[in-house]
């Protein structure tokens, strides 16, 4: 194959060239950084679409051959039936139809309630989880010996399935009386934990150690040293940790609504779907769209602010 | 001299009206302008001017790693594209640059490896470059094992594993320690005299060009030029005592009272 | 969980010389031991119910008088968990491949994929559940498939991705072809990233797996298990699965953790 050849870019292995002044820089960046987004929003549009059209080609594909394999006898592995997989219409169609049949609330705007519930529990159980989180990690940074006993069932912690407790605590929380969405905040609040805890123990043990020298050298308090040196240290990693305890959160709040059978929530709402699949089958679709973009939208909020106060710090 | 034999050293690398400009988002950068420089064969050139001078980006003309907005680039009688392609460069950069997961022998054998020379072959060209570089018992370590001093050795035996005609440096001692790099000099003149190849050695310490050269070249910054090209005309072998000769120290003289005058062209020297 | 960076791999145990882990160990076992023996407290002097909260004596105890029950449910969720794993692996390094060679779309990919790894993807299960059959082993091993996928994919193209300047330029410079740097250079240092994202994929599997369980699953596996010993307030029982479920995360990490010092030498060697 002919070699490749690219120059490299200026400054990544050539001594940098000298910048010209500040101000005749700016509009230039910005306008390349708005002409980069955009040309990112098309192609993850076209992505999606792409992945669309993937579905419908391959029900096409299933309806031509009497889903099997082409030019074999062995089955697909998903039936093309608009029972097994209903088109993307059907789905959307379904969406924005009526909740059931005594309602004029749309599908959509159904879910979409149910979606809130679902969050609002991952939220404080989120926030729960963060605060005890961080405190800890405040404590094991504190006290040493704490510190080294914690850290490794920290690290076990992110290899055990502690999604499975959730049939218990729901039992549990029920049984004391309290009513489901308590049992959801809780599973969520000790999914968050285990993240915040690691990450922000492991970020508040990252400062530089040239600057604690610092610290000590102009004789700071240890009360100093930590807010001046290791929070600000640690809050990258704490973001991290944020960002995985969302998620974490979101699926501990959709397993705990699971559990529980009863109440609201979008889990809830999945289940219900899963059975009256037969009747509806656009609906579980719809229930498992919506879930999972609301998913998706909670950790990017939470990543959104990580992006916010880092980008602060910077300047 | 056009690439046909002559008695005199013939060209290993001629670069005429080699100019080169960036284009940045904050406008146009003109990183070489107008360089005219030959290379004989054998040669040691060192390239020694302050940061922003072009000295790397002029080194990377010359390997086709960046290609001149001007000029041309002739190296042993063809372009610099055709030498590349015919892997006639041997490479070696500031950061050692070399694979962890292959052992240092393997890590050697990687450019023939490239060029698809069969296993047996490699492996008889790695061990007389470990040789060289002296460094056979580590064979078999992995680079992170190695100080870095030794994986830049392991760097210059991949570099010339190959055999090129042209051996082109980057700062490749930079990041080593006084002694380590003094040690370094004198190991690097002697597998360059053991190998003949053309070197050519971007620095910007001014005993180290002095010392390992057979010509200094001063480039000045912004745009990027040839200030002076100065001949070094001390004996090889070149040891630590040559070091404290009044030649060595007169002719460090000469180039750094060459070099300030490119840094500060008001106070310009005799 | 989310698809983690690099930057952002599951925080490891610091490798002690000499004398192994046990060393860095020693309080953290200390620790363990003291919360057990106060939980057994809390449950035997306090007087809370042990139906709400057995003590860690009688959990134990089921899990051993139970263990042949245990390990047979944990034979069918082994399997799947593990099936996972290694259609993971494999599906995420072939797509990884794909996407690093249109380094163009790959940031973008990477994002959606990253994006998508944030939803709950548990939430899938009933979808493969009727695709798949309920009761089937194919369903878990589907929604665990794609659990497992999304790190390895994100992972490995950013491990792709991410070649050092010094390495492109020293291939360029002898006239590799862009197969070779893949071969030569990409692909073997992409291999570090490569074991995080199977790492996080592990758990994450497990996780999927126990969960896809929770909504029907063959009749004896460890998250059908729970679910019904919960529903029946056998909680010494629910724990006892919980246990072996853990067990299974433990020896999955480590199994992973075992290939990658076999694969990835260079990752631990000690620095000369």
């Amino acid at each position: 194959m002919a070699a490749t050849r690219t120059a490299p870019r200026p400054g990544a292995a050539v001594a940098p060239p000298a910048a010209p002044p500040p101000t005749a820089r700016q509009p230039r960046r910005a306008r390349a950084q708005v002409g980069r987004s955009l040309r990112d929003l098309a192609t993850s549009v076209a992505l999606v679409a792409a992945a669309l059209l993937a579905w419908e080609g391959y029900k096409a594909l299933g309806r031509a051959t009497g889903d099997l394999v082409p030019f074999t006898s062995l089955p697909l592995p998903v039936a093309t039936d608009d029972a097994a997989m209903p088109h993307v219409w059907q789905v959307v169609a379904a969406l924005a139809g009526p909740a059931s049949a005594a309602s004029d609330q749309s599908l959509l705007a159904y879910y979409l309630q149910q979606t809130s519930v679902t969050l609002r529990e991952a939220a404080y159980g989120l926030a729960l989880g963060a605060a005890v989180g961080v405190g800890l990690a405040l404590l094991m940074r504190q006290i040493p010996w704490l510190g080294r006993a914690s850290m490794p069932w920290l690290v076990v912690s992110q290899t055990i399935p502690l999604v499975a407790l959730a049939p218990v605590v729901v039992v549990w929380i029920g049984g004391a009386g309290f009513p489901s969405w308590v049992a959801v905040t809780v599973i969520s609040a000790y999914l968050a934990f285990f993240p915040v805890t690691l990450n922000t123990a492991t970020g508040l043990l990252s400062a530089d150690p040239t600057h604690v020298e610092l610290m000590r050298s102009v004789a700071a308090s240890p009360l100093q040293t930590l807010l001046l040196v290791r929070v600000p240290a640690a809050v990258p990693s704490f973001f991290t940790g944020l960002r995985l305890a969302a998620t974490a959160s979101v699926v501990g709040a959709v397993v705990g609504e699971l559990s529980a059978g009863a109440g609201l929530g979008i889990g809830r709402a999945i289940l219900t779907a899963a059975y009256y699949y037969s009747l509806a089958p656009a609906n579980l679709y719809a229930a498992v769209l919506v879930a999972s973009l609301a998913g998706v939208v909670f950790v990017q909020v939470i990543a959104l602010a990580e992006r916010l106060v880092l980008s602060t710090r910077e300047n | 001299m056009t690439g046909q034999a002559t008695t005199a050293p013939s060209t290993a690398i001629r670069l005429a009206g080699v100019s080169k400009t960036f284009s940045t988002s904050s406008g146009d950068v003109v990183a070489l302008d107008d360089i005219d420089l030959d290379v004989p064969e054998g040669g040691f050139v060192s390239l020694l001017g302050p940061s922003g001078c072009g000295k790397s980006t002029l080194l990377r003309v010359i390997g086709d790693l960046v290609t001149p907005t001007a000029g041309t680039v002739e190296v042993a009688g063809t372009s610099a594209a055709e030498a590349r392609r015919t892997r006639q460069y041997g490479m070696a950069f500031q950061a050692p640059g070399l694979m962890d997961w292959r052992t240092v022998r393997r890590n050697i054998e990687l450019p023939l490896q490239v060029q698809g020379v069969g296993r047996a072959e490699r492996r008889q060209r790695a061990d007389e470059m470990l040789e060289l570089v002296k460094l056979t018992q580590f064979a078999d370590h992995r680079p992170r094992q190695l100080s870095g001093g030794m994986q830049q050795r392991v760097a210059i035996a991949r570099a010339l594993a190959m055999q090129p005609r042209v051996l082109l440096m980057d700062e490749p001692l930079g990041a080593l320690d006084e002694m380590n790099r003094e040690h370094l000099q004198r190991e690097l003149l002697r597998i360059w005299r053991a190998t003949g190849t053309t070197v050519v050695f971007v620095t910007h310490s001014i005993p180290e060009a002095v010392f390992l050269s057979t010509e200094v070249v001063v480039m000045s910054p912004r745009p990027g030029r040839i200030a002076s090209r100065i001949p070094v005309d001390l004996p090889y072998p070149r040891t630590d005592e040559t070091r404290l000769t009044d030649e060595f120290q007169a002719a460090e003289r000469h180039v750094r009272e060459r070099l300030h005058a490119v840094l500060e062209p008001s106070t310009a020297g005799l | 969980m989310s698809a983690l960076a690099p930057a952002e791999r599951p925080v490891r145990l610091p490798r002690a010389r000499g004398r192994g882990l046990l060393v860095p160990l020693g309080p953290a076992a200390v620790l363990g031991v003291v919360l057990l023996l106060s939980w057994q407290l809390v449950v035997l002097v306090g007087g809370v119910q042990a139906y709400l909260l057995p003590a860690p004596s009688a959990i134990a105890q089921v899990v051993v008088s139970d263990a042949p029950a245990l390990l047979s449910a944990a034979r069918p969720t082994a399997t799947a968990v593990v099936l996972a794993v290694l259609a993971g692996a494999v599906l995420g390094v072939l797509a990884s491949v794909v996407v690093a060679m249109f380094e163009g779309v790959a940031r973008v990919v990477l994002a959606l994929v990253a994006l998508a790894g944030c939803a709950p993807i548990v939430a899938l299960a009933p979808i493969f559940n009727a695709w798949l059959g309920s009761t089937s082993i194919a369903s878990k091993v589907a929604v665990a498939t794609l659990s497992v996928t999304i790190p390895v994919v994100v992972n490995t193209t950013r491990g792709l991705l991410a070649v050092s300047p010094t390495h492109r330029e020293y291939m360029q410079s002898v006239s590799a072809s862009r197969r070779q740097l893949l071969l030569h250079v990409r692909l073997p240092g992409a291999l570090p990233a490569l074991f995080d994202g199977l790492r996080v994929g592990a758990t994450l599997s497990v996780i999927a797996v126990i969960v896809s369980e929770y909504f029907g699953g063959t009749a004896n596996a460890l998250g059908v298990l729970i679910a019904n010993t919960a529903a029946m307030s056998r909680f010494d029982q629910t724990w006892a699965a919980v246990f072996v479920a853990s067990l299974l995360g433990l020896s999955l990490y480590g199994l992973i953790a075992l290939v990658e010092r076999l694969a990835v030498p260079w990752r631990s060697a000690t620095p000369g």
